[in-house]
């Protein structure tokens, strides 16, 4: 019977998504075109949701192709596609009994805490913060393990290798610089790890069905799919197996029923049950187990929700500490297509897919700088390095469209912040000696040297400024920076340098000068 | 044990020994390299990049006169921008190429290139052209953006500049060739030979913080390729080191080959139009002995093509 080799089929689709959303994180060498990047993400459903909210057109698609897809045959996102999901089914598979099979049994499901937490979530993102969704969106959660916790192993790994290659006098490999996130992300990482871990291993797919907002949304739509799990009540030898296998705990085998909202649809039980006992099929009232209560749980998280709507949107992040950083910059500097500080953290899920992608990492994940609502979401630090004038990865790949794409064109004309002189602490004022690097590095020479006192001082023209750090990170001026990139709170548009002809140039007719 | 203190054990043994094979190369090679060269300096004028090359090598007595069978060499271009070739911010690839080209004919073992680049160094090494057209001419391109590669040396004489970590590469090679291009510099006031050397050392904001013309005389004293071939082709004056359009660009089709790193810089200075003796550096790298700036007393070839 095929219905037997479904869990076979999902197991192969889920294996091979889970390592695509992983190369992705782990893309050391850049590797990846961000097209593919943006390809592997599509079918995220709520960075889809997201997406499609900024006016994506293809997320649009992608989003409305999942919920079809759940619409018809169920859950199949949790099972297969969720990169976070087949983590789950890794740390469950390590629990398994004498016989190697994994014992589950039926539970039923807390309901109130699920689509409360759905609707708080829901809530304060409309209201702006961001904060409750990111932390427990199921993509964002998976992308913060990868590229806190793994990448820095990968990257270890891969210059252990470039050592010994040029030790041997091979380049073939090269160097990664080593980055480790600030204590407190790495903190966090390993906290949802810790969590993920002993809800999954003790509890199969618990947290899909008590915390993740994408398991909410798509209960929601399973409880009316077409297609559902039933137990033939003619073929059933009421053996319980399938119950016993299911890791949703969502198969009431004494009862021959089944909870839709719960089940991920991975097919155990077809793989488990030894006669033909289940169909895929329509099913019968009697074969679902009700919603308990559905009409007062909504009610309660629509009252919920609404207060959280009447606080005004920025109150989590006035209640919070200001925000601090090292940089002299007041406030954080936001990468070039999220359009400001608002704009940007009302729309990230802190997936830290930028933050992997980014070619010089400059984006970096925050700690208070944003306000404690905006912990892990990227800011563009540029004590690392500065942001490439020419590159557009991070709007290319951003999932959510918190950070929507740009043309390389358009992107140039992206002011993000202003640079800033502090005469007082530059090396030329200071020690008397020429020195020029920020003027140097800057592509648009809006900080330009000019002579002054016999030695040439930067001057920053503010409208061709698109602060992108280049004269920051290379002044060489300590303790502070002698110039530093203000943030824009609101981007703004800059002006495109206006290049003249020099006047024409000695030595170019046929004769030496020397 | 952390990863650093695992590479610093790991090829600190190499070093030593790439060190000391390093200076044994460099002596053999000096002592190896008696027919005295015909000239001090060939600059040459109105070609392509790669047949200004030729005509200039030519006329110093070919490439072997460089390079020896079994050699390993090494050649620093200015690839340190993320800019197209057409802006003038990076070595000509034609160039970079020929020169690799002729050190393989020549019998070189290997030929490297690499730049401590200023922009992210992919996209640098990829959009200067250099890569491509040094892996097709059969060169390897090493990488220089991790602490790793480079290692301590000590700056002999240095004034402001006592010591500085320099790429293994250049320590390691019996041939070093440093392939500048000329262009304008909004602090060094103009960039060619002396000043492609902050290539090769990791710490470049050390040298900005302390007397950025002192320190890059001090280090031109210290580590002297055995030539120096400036590109002038395309010749940035405006708004350099890194440029804004091709407005800054003018076409000057012009070359200097030397062994003498001062020299070659006081010749590209003449050829962009500046007096050598107001670059500082060149006035201070001269002073120290570390080549002569005095054009009108060297042995020059000028060759019009």
């Amino acid at each position: 019977m095929a219905l037997r080799h479904l869990k076979k089929v999902r197991v192969a689709v889920s294996l091979i998504l889970f390592l695509c959303a992983l190369s992705i994180f782990l893309d050391l060498a850049g590797a990846l075109p961000p097209r593919v990047v943006a390809a592997i993400t599509t079918l995220q459903i709520v960075p889809a949701v997201l997406r499609a909210l900024s006016g994506g057109a293809a997320a649009l698609i992608a989003a409305a192709c999942i919920l079809l897809l759940t619409l018809i045959v169920g859950r199949v996102y949790c099972s297969s596609i969720c990169p976070l999901g087949t983590l789950q089914d890794i740390f469950s598979r390590l629990n398994r009994g004498r016989n190697s099979v994994r014992r589950f049994r039926y539970r039923p499901q807390n309901y109130i805490l699920h689509y409360g937490l759905l609707l708080l979530a829901a809530a304060l993102a409309v209201g702006g913060s961001m904060t409750l969704l990111y932390l427990l969106e199921p993509f964002s959660t998976f992308g913060r393990l990868a590229s806190t916790l793994l990448r820095p192993l990968a990257v270890a790994a891969n210059n252990g290798v470039a050592a010994g290659l040029t030790a041997l006098g091979s380049y073939a490999v090269f160097t990664v610089p080593f980055r480790v996130q600030s204590a407190v992300v790495i903190i966090g990482g390993v906290v949802s790890l810790a969590v993920l871990f002993v809800m999954s291993y003790t509890r199969g797919r618990l947290f899909c069905n008590t915390l993740c907002p994408a398991g909410a949304l798509l209960g929601i739509v399973a409880r009316y799919s077409l297609l559902k799990i039933a137990i033939d009540k003619s073929a059933c030898k009421d053996c319980g197996l399938c119950e016993k296998v299911c890791k949703t705990g969502c198969m009431d085998s004494a009862e021959m029923r089944l909870d839709f909202n719960a089940c991920v649809a991975c097919f155990n039980c077809f793989d488990a049950c030894p006669t033909v006992g289940l169909r895929f099929r329509r099913p019968r009232r009697q074969e679902e187990v009700p919603m308990n209560r559905r009409r007062r749980h909504v009610l309660r998280g629509a009252a919920g929700a609404a207060a959280m709507l009447v606080m005004p949107p920025d109150t989590l992040r006035a209640v919070l500490p200001a925000p601090t950083g090292k940089s002299r910059s007041l406030l954080p500097i936001t990468p070039p297509g999220s359009g400001g500080i608002e704009r940007f953290t009302s729309r990230c899920t802190a997936c830290h897919l930028c933050v992997s992608q980014c070619p010089t990492q400059v984006l970096t994940p925050a700690f208070l700088e944003y306000g404690a609502g905006g912990i892990f979401q990227p800011r563009m630090d540029y004590s690392v390095s500065p942001c490439t004038y020419e590159c557009t990865v991070c709007g290319n790949v951003c999932p959510t469209g918190a950070i929507l794409p740009l043309t390389t064109d358009a992107k140039k004309l992206v002011q993000i912040g202003k640079a800033k002189f502090v005469r007082d602490d530059c090396i030329v004022i200071t020690k008397k000696t020429e020195c020029g690097a920020c003027s140097e590095h800057c592509p648009t020479k809006a900080v330009h040297m000019v002579k002054t006192e016999g030695h040439f001082l930067p001057e920053v023209n503010d409208d061709i400024c698109i602060g992108c750090g280049s004269c920051e990170h290379p002044c060489p001026s300590t303790p502070n920076k002698a110039i530093y990139v203000d943030a824009n709170p609101v981007h703004l548009a800059a002006k495109k340098p206006e290049t003249t002809k020099p006047a024409p140039a000695a030595g170019t007719g046929s004769d030496f000068p020397f | 044990m952390d990863r650093r203190t695992f590479v610093k054990r790991t090829v600190s043994a190499t070093v030593v020994a790439g060190a000391a094979a390093a200076s044994g190369g460099f002596l053999r090679w000096a002592a190896a390299a008696v027919p005295p060269l015909p000239y001090d300096l060939v600059a040459v004028k109105g070609g392509e990049p790669d047949a200004m090359f030729d005509a200039a090598i030519g006329a110093m007595g070919g490439m072997s006169a460089f390079v020896r069978k079994g050699q390993k060499v090494v050649i620093k271009p200015n690839m340190g921008w993320d800019v197209t070739p057409e802006r003038g911010g990076n070595t000509n690839p034609l160039l970079v190429a020929r020169i690799i080209r002729r050190c393989l004919e020549a019998g070189a073992k290997e030929v490297y290139v690499f730049d401590h680049t200023c922009d992210d160094w992919r996209r640098s090494y990829q959009n200067s052209g250099i890569e491509s057209a040094a892996k097709d001419a059969g060169a390897r391109v090493a990488p220089g953006h991790t602490e790793g590669y480079y290692h301590p040396v000590t700056v002999a004489g240095g004034k402001a500049l006592k010591d500085a970590k320099v790429h293994e590469l250049v320590l390691d090679s019996d041939v070093f060739i440093n392939v500048p291009v000329l262009k304008n510099h909004n602090s060094a006031q103009l960039t060619a030979g002396m000043k492609n050397l902050m290539g090769i050392v990791w710490d470049r904001g050390y040298w900005h913080r302390n007397d950025l013309h002192q320190c890059i005389a001090d280090f031109a004293v210290s580590r002297k390729p055995n030539l120096t071939v400036i590109d002038a082709y395309r010749v940035m004056k405006q708004n350099g080191p890194r440029g804004v359009s091709l407005d800054d660009v003018v076409q000057l089709k012009s070359l200097v080959l030397t062994t003498d790193i001062v020299a070659a810089d006081a010749a590209g200075a003449k050829l962009y139009g500046a007096n050598p003796d107001d670059i500082p550096y060149i006035a201070l790298a001269a002073e120290r002995k570390a080549g002569r700036k005095d054009l009108e007393h060297l042995n020059i070839k000028r060759i019009a093509l």
